[in-house]
């Protein structure tokens, strides 16, 4: 075991350590002065935009996420499961096709929207836009901990306000939503979070919009684009969102932790959904009203735009898209590379997590969650600027390792799974906490030794937990595009990057085939899932 | 079946010594209950036996041969042993019947004679017809008769149990106790058994061993704990004792500002002492003391009484009275043990 945690964390040193390290050296450069990248002119507006878009995503979903996820959970609003699945489908689809859903319908010349109602009704390009569509994207981050926190709550305590005379309405808004705030807060902090750390949202509808309006995440990419030049400056900015990053993540653990204490553990909590009375029906349209909204029409508006044969022209419907899509060699080539090095990199990121949740080492477990709370421009330009040049390991004089990954399919495989490997971690460790140890004990006494008993009897209690966090880092990879972009090898696509490609500049009605192969794509793995999960209530 | 021998074993978890110089020889095919309060170090001491802890010092045999001890430690799987768990550990994803063949499997037994052992075993515990069921599909006694079956299959040469009964309701408690006792006596398999229940200890050991802050206070047939406990921890957990804190002078025992008359027969030097005095063995209306009355509790076949001696609370039973609280009641010693105080 010691030696398994040493291993662990050599690697991780490896491919995450020491390339953050390098990256703070980078920044050393003596012809730099920080204050000068940071105060320039579009250095600021870059970070206004960061801090103003996100903001705006996280009151936007909390705003929306908290009633939604009162209603759901604690009263008999009609289709509750309907609602929670399609509120819970952003958080599988990459943040991109939303945009993409979104260009289609409110370009403010072309846009599906404004064809219908005159053209400049709706205006998606700019903060607010990026706002929306980063707060409808992140919506999961709010509503998903919400939904937990709430579901823990008796409801005899609702039941005491009602019989203190509160109208049904009036027991949500005292009782479960204060219990609940510390949940919904933390969620908040982490949708914060990943609007700032987002990079395709705000590239799509920031950096084509006129005037352009940037932020932190594009700039940087902007000037690692500009080659040697920009990179220190690109090494500077990428500091600015690592700080907003780590403090957006310690108010949230702190607003975590205050949750914690105030909620019984689940167990013997016994929920009785409230009658909603006359307002059943008016919430159900307002619910109904936001779910069309905020994930159906965008989806709708990419299956549309994959069969109209001209973009921004309502002109009848054709199937010239997908099947240039689907016999163009490149997309095809760019699918098998993605859903290979997603596989292999889910694989890696479900054994690597399992091996770290065994060494029950708290502190392995914290490294390997720290990837993923980094903004994924800061981690690919420290990998980028790690192993761009061959990284040479001597070892007894003579053995010479050499790591040449930039350039190389193998640096992609490496950041999705040490971007990732939070999910691993995560799902194995409280898979792990969840299962009796008598379980293994009797296996032993059975006559198993120490590994035999781990397979025969601790293993298949995992197979949900590992199969979800499996799915979940395959899914985010297959169409993973901050890292990609800046990593890919010149002259190859992985799907992100052709999505990315063909959006931004060539063909929007090709990209939006393939944002509609993988919403299906999603809804059959989430099906293949179900099928895995433990059955409840046996 | 095997003999087993702990000698002077330790245990401690960071600073807190769970486990302080235990010692005891369950001979072969004797069953023996470790019995003491919860927190006492019974889990941990089995768990040694069993070989799921390491223990500190001391050593432990198991059939004449070292498991644990200065010369390193026989792994569980290695031990040849049957445990039967609190919480059932029945795995979720075998059938019953895979479960209990799983011990029969790793000793590499051949399929055919897998099933007739099975089968046998299902019999055993009086689940014929279940083999095929998975364990969300049973109850709770259900599941801990499992649990024996498969601990029982391999021919086991100790039969270790802890607290098996403790999470069921009364019931099927009476009802398991009763099969551990026909099993026991069909197989004769040396068994270790914890608990925190005087009764069940009491009804199906051959010795009880009363453990206490982690050490044996008493080993002893289970009448002879009884009747003779040894110390006034044992008096106190087994029986229930009163006990009560103060000293000898002349044949009478004072405390708490009263004074009883010695039982014939109880003799001891004057000096501090501790009495342990049995709730029916304090005589209501007897010569003594005169206590206040707190409260009646009427328990069907008797009734007790709750009394004011000094700053502690005195229970008695006996007879129901026609007496109300805050009447006073005389008290008589019919039966006690001293302890030195
Ligand atoms: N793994 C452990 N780490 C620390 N303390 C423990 C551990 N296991 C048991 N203890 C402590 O040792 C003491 C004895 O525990 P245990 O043997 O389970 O008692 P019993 O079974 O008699 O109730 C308890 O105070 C318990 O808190
Ligand atoms: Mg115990």
């Amino acid at each position: 075991m010691k030696r398994a945690s040493w291993a662990l964390f050599a690697g991780l040193a490896l491919f995450f350590l020491a390339p953050l390290a390098l990256l703070l050296w980078q920044a050393r450069d003596p012809g730099l002065r920080w204050t000068d990248v940071w105060l320039a002119p579009e250095s600021v507006q870059a970070l206004a935009g960061t801090l103003v878009t996100s903001l705006g995503a996280a009151l936007f979903a909390f705003t929306v996420a908290v009633p939604l996820a009162l209603l759901i959970a604690r009263t008999t609003l009609p289709f509750r499961g309907v609602f929670q699945a399609i509120f819970t489908l952003p958080a599988a689809l990459p943040p991109f096709i939303l945009g993409m859903g979104w260009v289609s319908l409110a370009n403010p010349r072309a846009g599906l929207l404004n064809l219908l109602l005159g053209p400049g009704t709706f205006d998606i390009y700019g903060r607010l836009g990026i706002s929306f569509v980063l707060g409808s994207a992140g919506l999961p981050l709010v509503f998903l901990p919400t939904l937990a926190a709430l579901s823990r709550i008796d409801s005899s305590l609702e039941e005491a306000a009602r019989i203190s005379g509160a109208t049904p309405l009036r027991t949500l808004f005292a009782v479960p939503l204060p219990l609940a705030l510390p949940a919904a807060l933390s969620g908040t902090a982490l949708c914060f979070l990943f609007a700032a750390s987002a990079f395709g949202v705000p590239y799509l509808l920031g950096v084509t919009a006129s005037p352009p309006t940037p932020t932190l995440t594009t700039r940087i990419y902007g000037e690692i684009l500009m080659g040697q030049g920009g990179l220190p400056r690109a090494v500077v900015l990428s500091l600015e969102l690592l700080v907003l990053a780590a403090g957006v993540l310690v108010a949230s653990r702190a607003l975590a932790r205050r949750g914690q204490v105030r909620l019984s553990s689940g167990k013997g909590v016994s929920v009785r959904p409230m009658e909603l009375g006359r307002w059943k029906w008016p919430l159900t349209a307002a619910a109904t009203g936001t779910a069309l909204v905020l994930v159906v029409l965008p989806l709708l508006a990419v299956a549309l735009t994959s069969v109209q044969p001209v973009w921004g022209q309502l002109t009848g419907l054709s199937a010239k898209h997908w099947s240039a899509v689907l016999s163009n060699p490149r997309t095809i080539d760019a699918t098998l590379r993605s859903l290979l090095l997603a596989a292999s990199a889910a694989t890696l990121v479900t054994l690597i997590g399992l091996g770290i949740a065994l060494t029950r080492r708290r502190s392995l477990e914290l490294l390997a969650g720290a990837p993923y709370a980094i903004p994924g421009t800061v981690l690919a330009l420290a990998l980028l600027i790690a192993y761009s040049r061959d990284v040479r390991f001597v070892a007894f004089e003579r053995v010479t390792f050499v790591l040449a990954l930039g350039n190389s399919l193998w640096m992609l495989l490496v950041a999705y799974t040490v971007k990732h490997l939070a999910f691993g971690a995560r799902n194995a460790a409280d898979g792990l906490a969840q299962v009796d140890s008598s379980l293994n004990e009797a296996a032993r006494l059975s006559g198993a030794g120490p590994g035999r008993a781990f397979f025969d009897a601790t293993l298949p209690q995992l197979r949900a937990t590992l199969t979800a966090a499996f799915v979940v880092t395959f899914l985010t990879c297959v169409t993973e595009l901050t890292l990609s972009v800046l990593l890919i090898p010149t002259g190859r696509d992985v799907l992100g990057t052709l999505l990315f490609e063909l959006q931004s500049y060539a063909d929007p009605g090709s990209a939006a085939v393939i944002a509609c192969a993988f919403v299906l794509l999603v809804v059959l793995l989430q099906f293949v899932q179900s099928i895995f999960a433990p059955k409840e209530a046996r | 079946m095997a003999s087993v021998q702990l000698e002077a074993v330790h245990k401690t978890y960071g600073s807190t010594h769970v486990v302080r110089g235990i010692s005891l020889e369950v001979a072969s095919g004797e069953f023996i209950a470790l019995l003491g309060p919860s927190g006492c170090g019974k889990t941990t001491t089995l768990r040694m036996i069993a070989g799921l802890e390491a223990l500190d010092a001391g050593t432990i045999r198991i059939d004449g041969q070292e498991v644990d001890g200065a010369s390193g430690r026989v792994p569980p799987e290695r031990r040849k042993l049957g445990m039967v768990f609190q919480s059932y550990a029945v795995w979720p994803h075998k059938s019953v019947a895979q479960n209990i063949a799983y011990p029969l499997l790793l000793q590499r037994v051949a399929g055919s004679e897998i099933a007739r052992r099975v089968k046998e075993a299902l019999d055993w515990v009086r689940l014929g017809p279940f083999g095929d069921r998975m364990p969300s599909q049973l109850s709770g006694g259900q599941l801990q008769r499992v649990a024996i079956a498969r601990a029982l299959v391999g021919n086991p040469r100790v039969l270790l149990l802890d607290e098996p009964l403790s999470n069921l309701d009364a019931a099927l408690r009476e009802e398991l106790r009763g099969e551990i006792a026909a099993l026991r006596a069909r197989l004769g398999t040396t068994m270790i058994f914890v608990t925190h229940d005087q009764h069940e200890a009491l009804a199906l050991a051959d010795r009880v061993a009363v453990m206490n802050q982690g050490v044996i206070e008493q080993i002893d047939a289970p009448q002879r704990i009884y009747q003779s406990p040894q110390t006034a921890f044992v008096a106190g957990f087994v029986g229930g004792a009163n006990r009560l804190e103060g000293r000898v002078a002349q044949g009478r025992f004072v405390c708490g500002g009263v004074e009883f008359t010695l039982p014939p027969g109880l003799t001891a030097a004057d000096g501090p002492a501790i009495l342990a005095v049995r709730p029916e063995a304090l005589e209501l209306g007897g010569v003594g003391p005169s206590l206040p009355l707190l409260a009646r509790l009427f328990l069907g076949s008797a009734t007790e009484y709750r009394l004011q001696l000094g700053d502690t609370v005195l229970r008695a039973v006996g007879p129901t009275l026609d007496v109300k609280p805050g009447a006073s009641i005389s008290l008589g010693l019919k039966a006690a043990h001293l302890y030195p105080g």
